[in-house]
């Protein structure tokens, strides 16, 4: 543990119960009629997930069809000789696929990968470094655009997936480089 | 863009499970109505009028290989249960039992709970040499996407409604953070540093506040606040945003801040996967995920620059 690593512990531990609390306190500090004006906002909450609904119906079934399909691995063969040529394992290509289109299977694929090699292979820590280092791109996409309606996304596709493939190569050169 | 991607995802899902199944049936994987030679042993005596008996299924390793024509495969000894109808004779394999490929597959294609096949000929004694006939295996991949299909459609509402709870707890906090006075507080201090990245974002304008929030929830991991106090954001930008469905630059900005991951401490799933682990990959993801946010953010202003995202700005 470093001082940075355990200041952030606390941090996220002590973050949440302080905004819980403090909110509230400093609105009556203020005179607002602290339950009145809570309320009022979290009737919000329902219509907000109601609406993301159909974005989220329509991102997770086109995902949960295409790895039904069995393409991870016709993409995984496919990918494998040209990665190979800028020192990409193989091994962490599924991973690398996967982690844009849905959080819970990435984390079958590590599972997988810490049952196939153990936990201090190098390929399950290029693994965990590209989860702990991008998130549930497609996701995060249906969530938030789809809260407030927003179909023409413009740049942000593409600008999330090149983040993404970045995060992927970057995670690889970062272990090797820390660890190899 | 989102268009073209979410309907390759779904062409190509057909395509594949297509050439798959295809590719089992031109080589016929699963040996369709082909009898696999087994040896059955009972525990009693066979009756030939008991309609079930408890057996013992042993299929060789020479059997399986010849049958399957794969050479890697070996054989074994399963559990069983010998049904007898007017049908005629039937095994079922115990609950739970683990079996090779294709076997699995077989079993779990066909069996309704239950993996059964039928039996040829007559039992001859305590050991008796028969054949067992499998239900025809077809389409396995294109029944195995409708079903992903509907699940995940079903999981999508699971997940969406899930978020009700976390959603109204934390719109009611912005909203006594919004009527206290704080929030403008907020906004003032960072706006500094925050509008850089925000340019079209007007000075002092409440989008601000929400924005640190949601950034700040990410970099310490708390996922579950980070997520409302993200959508609070989107709500406020929305609120400057002349049309109705196309996104403006600052929420394409703050969607790849988001996508791209800001956070300094690891996900909570990761390191509850990794435990000790974690703290070795500490600085690794770290490192990647600062500079992916770096390359996030540029491709946002540069993509931003092509002419066909700057004609479609709202």
């Amino acid at each position: 543990m470093n001082i940075l690593q355990v200041f952030l512990d606390y941090a996220s531990a002590l973050v949440l119960p302080a905004i819980l609390v403090g909110f509230p306190l400093y609105g009556m500090i203020r005179k607002v009629r602290v339950y009145e004006v809570f309320v009022e906002g979290a009737k919000e909450g329902f219509n907000v997930a109601v609406m993301i609904i159909p974005y989220v119906i329509a991102i997770l079934f086109a995902i949960g069809m295409f790895r039904a399909s069995g393409a991870m691995d016709f993409l995984t063969d496919l990918l494998r000789p040209v990665v190979g040529l800028i020192g990409i394992p193989a091994e962490v290509i599924p991973m690398g696929i996967v982690r844009p289109l849905t959080g819970s299977g990435s984390v079958g694929i590590i599972l997988d990968m810490i049952n196939q090699f153990g936990e201090d292979s190098i390929f399950v820590k290029m693994a965990a470094t590209m989860f702990g280092s991008t998130e549930t791109t497609f996701y995060v996409i249906a969530v938030y655009f789809g809260a407030v309606n927003i179909r023409k996304t413009r740049h942000a596709v593409p600008a999330g997936l090149i983040a993404d493939t970045f995060a992927m190569l970057a995670a690889v050169y970062v272990v090797l480089l820390l660890f190899g | 863009m989102l268009n073209y991607i979410w309907g390759g995802l779904i062409v190509l899902s057909l395509v594949f499970a297509l050439t798959s199944d295809i590719n089992d049936f031109a080589r016929d994987t699963y040996r369709n109505d082909a009898p696999l030679p087994v040896t059955v042993t009972f525990e009693d005596q066979y009756s030939p009028t008991a309609r079930r008996q408890p057996l013992r299924l042993e299929i060789s390793d020479s059997d399986l290989i010849a049958h399957y024509g794969d050479s890697s495969m070996t054989g074994s000894t399963w559990e069983g249960m010998l049904l007898q109808t007017s049908a005629g004779r039937e095994i079922r394999f115990a609950e739970g039992v683990s079996l090779p490929e294709p076997l699995a597959t077989i079993c779990n294609e066909t069996g309704q709970g239950d993996c059964r096949g039928a039996l040829q000929g007559t039992p001859t004694g305590p050991e008796w040499r028969s054949a067992v006939t499998f239900a025809p295996v077809r389409w396995v991949k294109m029944n195995a996407i409708a079903a992903a299909a509907l699940s995940f459609a079903e999981t999508a509402v699971t997940l969406a409604l899930g978020l009700i709870g976390g959603l109204g707890l934390w719109m009611g906090l912005l909203k006594i953070a919004e009527a206290s006075g704080m929030l403008h507080a907020l906004v003032r201090v960072t706006q500094p540093l925050i509008r850089p990245l925000f340019p079209q974002v007007p000075k002092d304008h409440p989008a601000l506040g929400m924005i640190v929030l949601n950034l700040s929830a990410n970099m310490l991991g708390m996922g579950n606040a980070a997520t409302p106090l993200g959508i609070k954001a989107m709500q406020e930008l929305q609120t400057l945003n002349e049309t109705e469905d196309t996104a403006t630059d600052p929420m394409v900005m703050l969607l790849t801040m988001n996508t791209a991951s800001v956070q300094i401490m690891p996900p909570v799933t990761l390191v509850a996967i990794m435990g000790l682990q974690i703290n070795q990959l500490f600085f690794s993801i770290l490192i990647t995920t600062g500079l992916s946010l770096v390359v996030g953010i540029t491709a946002v202003k540069l993509l931003g620059r092509l002419k066909r995202y700057r004609e479609a700005t709202p």
